[in-house]
């Protein structure tokens, strides 16, 4: 493929699209121009659905390559999970188009809701749930007191710990104020300069692709 | 007539210009930008003109000296340590579609994946990105099997083992993520992008195997957890400077000078404003006009 079609083009629908959405942004401009580039429109949030649609399929292939070939190599860790992997897969997949055939949203048919309802949510819960024991191990491996800010670090997270149970309360008083405290000042303090930095980070990220800098996410390079 | 030389001087009157068309249009309210977005537009062209001016310096061979990020360094630490180990490298990016205001995120961790990858050819290792995002499936096989030719190790490449799409599902790629960090072995665990409650689930599952780690994102609410429990951590920006790091173009590199003017404009405009306080003018209203 030329490098034209490859590099060249994608460079230039990106920062025509970057200074549209710039000038749109801050310049009085046409209404009907100026919409079609906002969500009222839906132009470009139209395109976005189509590409993502196709891009899922591709990305049904891309899991569908991975096991297969895991269970053509026999990983016998591996290939009961594989397995399962494909046969939900596909299953999920025939339920839709069957959903479709017959005219109705796909996540109203009543298999497909139940297998959601009752086999996804629940897993997803779980692994939703699972995150308590992991943020107290890493609480048990960082509140340390092996040096200085590190003694400060335990010292707050013990009074946001407090602030936030009704034992605090019941100890001391202000245990909630002074959570409120650390929140609204230290915290916010803290979190504005990262906030900015973060646009300023995102604004050379703009400026370098309008420049044509910034390649290394068109993948090849010849 | 060569344009070339003349490009930083005619950016400097583009800049002129249009700060002189926000400056008439603020003070006789010629409804040309819309209001509360002055202070805004101003910053953007100030921005942008030091960033252009920074990288046209560069262009002409002058040295624009470029601060050091320890994390960006420490990932060819990592990525010796896993190949010592005999162990993989584990990358990811996040998960779900890249229509979103994540996008920037997605782009600065392909370009982490590129340095990454570069570094795994270099020491022979294996490298392994999971990915939620369906779009870039395409732009992550390209970017690791070019690394790997390049690199003079195209046995290295298998596109089935090192790039594995999941899923988009929040909790469904965590899980998926975490399995692969154990199964796989993970020597070196790098999670760069947008990230959600997942992260925490990403650096216990690499502390548990005793995994060399750096992440970074640029949502706020998760860097205190890549701080605390990742070896090494990208920090906000830091993340979209990582990303011009791995280019290794000096060009590139100086556009991260832009950002430093940026912090630098923002803490003169702090301090201006605490002097302002106590006499009862408060900056940020003028600001926001």
């Amino acid at each position: 493929m030329s490098v034209v079609v490859r590099r060249n083009l994608p460079q230039i629908i990106v920062a025509l699209i970057i200074v549209l959405m710039v000038l749109f942004y801050f310049f009085y401009i046409n209404a009907d121009v100026s919409k079609t580039f906002t969500t009222a429109d839906k132009a470009l949030s139209d395109w976005a659905i189509v590409i993502t649609a196709i891009a899922a399929i591709v990305g049904g292939i891309d899991i569908l390559r991975y096991h297969v070939n895991q269970i053509r190599k026999r990983e016998m860790r591996q290939i009961i999970f594989s397995c399962i992997v494909i046969v939900m897969e596909i299953i999920m997949v025939l339920l839709a188009c069957y959903a479709l055939s017959s005219g109705i949203a796909i996540t109203t048919q009543p298999n497909f809701a139940w297998l959601y309802t009752y086999l996804y949510a629940p897993a997803d819960a779980a692994m939703y749930s699972i995150l308590v024991f992991y943020i107290a191990s890493a609480s048990y491996r960082t509140f340390r007191a092996r040096n200085p800010p590190a003694i400060l670090l335990l010292i707050v997270a013990i009074i946001v710990m407090l602030g936030n149970t009704s034992l605090g309360a019941m100890i001391w008083e202000g245990f909630l104020p002074l959570r409120d405290w650390i929140y609204n000042v230290p915290n916010t303090a803290a979190f504005r300069p990262i906030t900015m930095g973060i646009g300023f980070g995102l604004i050379m990220l703009g400026l370098r692709l309008i420049v044509g800098k910034e390649t290394t996410w068109m993948g090849r390079r010849e | 007539m060569d344009f070339g030389k003349y490009k930083t001087w005619i950016a400097l009157v583009i800049f002129i210009l249009l700060l002189i068309l926000a400056a008439v249009s603020y003070q006789w309210e010629l409804k040309v930008i819309f209001s509360g977005r002055y202070v805004p537009f101003v910053l953007l062209l100030v921005l942008s003109f030091a960033g252009y001016y920074f990288i046209s310096r560069a262009t002409e061979g002058k040295p624009i000296p470029v601060r050091k990020i320890a994390a960006f360094d420490a990932i060819e630490e990592g990525i010796a340590r896993a190949v010592e180990m005999g162990r993989t490298v584990h990358f990811t990016l996040g998960y779900g579609p890249i229509s979103t205001v994540n996008a920037p995120q997605y782009l600065a961790g392909l370009g982490v994946l590129s340095h990454v990858a570069k570094l795994c050819a270099k020491y022979g290792a294996q490298l392994v990105s999971t990915l939620g995002v369906p779009e870039l499936i395409a732009a992550e096989e390209e970017i690791i099997r070019d690394a790997y030719y390049s690199g003079g190790k195209p046995e290295l490449y298998n596109v089935t083992y090192n790039v594995r799409y999941l899923t988009d599902q929040q909790f469904a790629y965590a899980s998926a993520v975490q399995a692969t960090i154990q199964r796989e072995n993970a020597g070196a665990n790098i999670v760069v992008g947008p990230f959600w409650a997942e992260s925490l689930i990403f650096m216990e599952a690499g502390a548990a195997i005793d995994s060399f780690q750096v992440a970074g994102t640029a949502r706020e609410t998760q860097i205190p957890f890549f701080v605390l429990a990742a070896d090494y951590a990208f920090i906000g920006e830091e993340i979209f400077a990582a990303g011009a790091m791995a280019s290794g173009d000096v060009e590139t590199l100086a556009s991260i000078r832009g950002q430093d003017i940026g912090k630098l404009v923002s803490w003169i405009l702090i301090v201006v404003g605490l002097i302002l306080l106590p006499i009862g003018v408060k900056l940020a209203e003028y600001l926001v006009k």
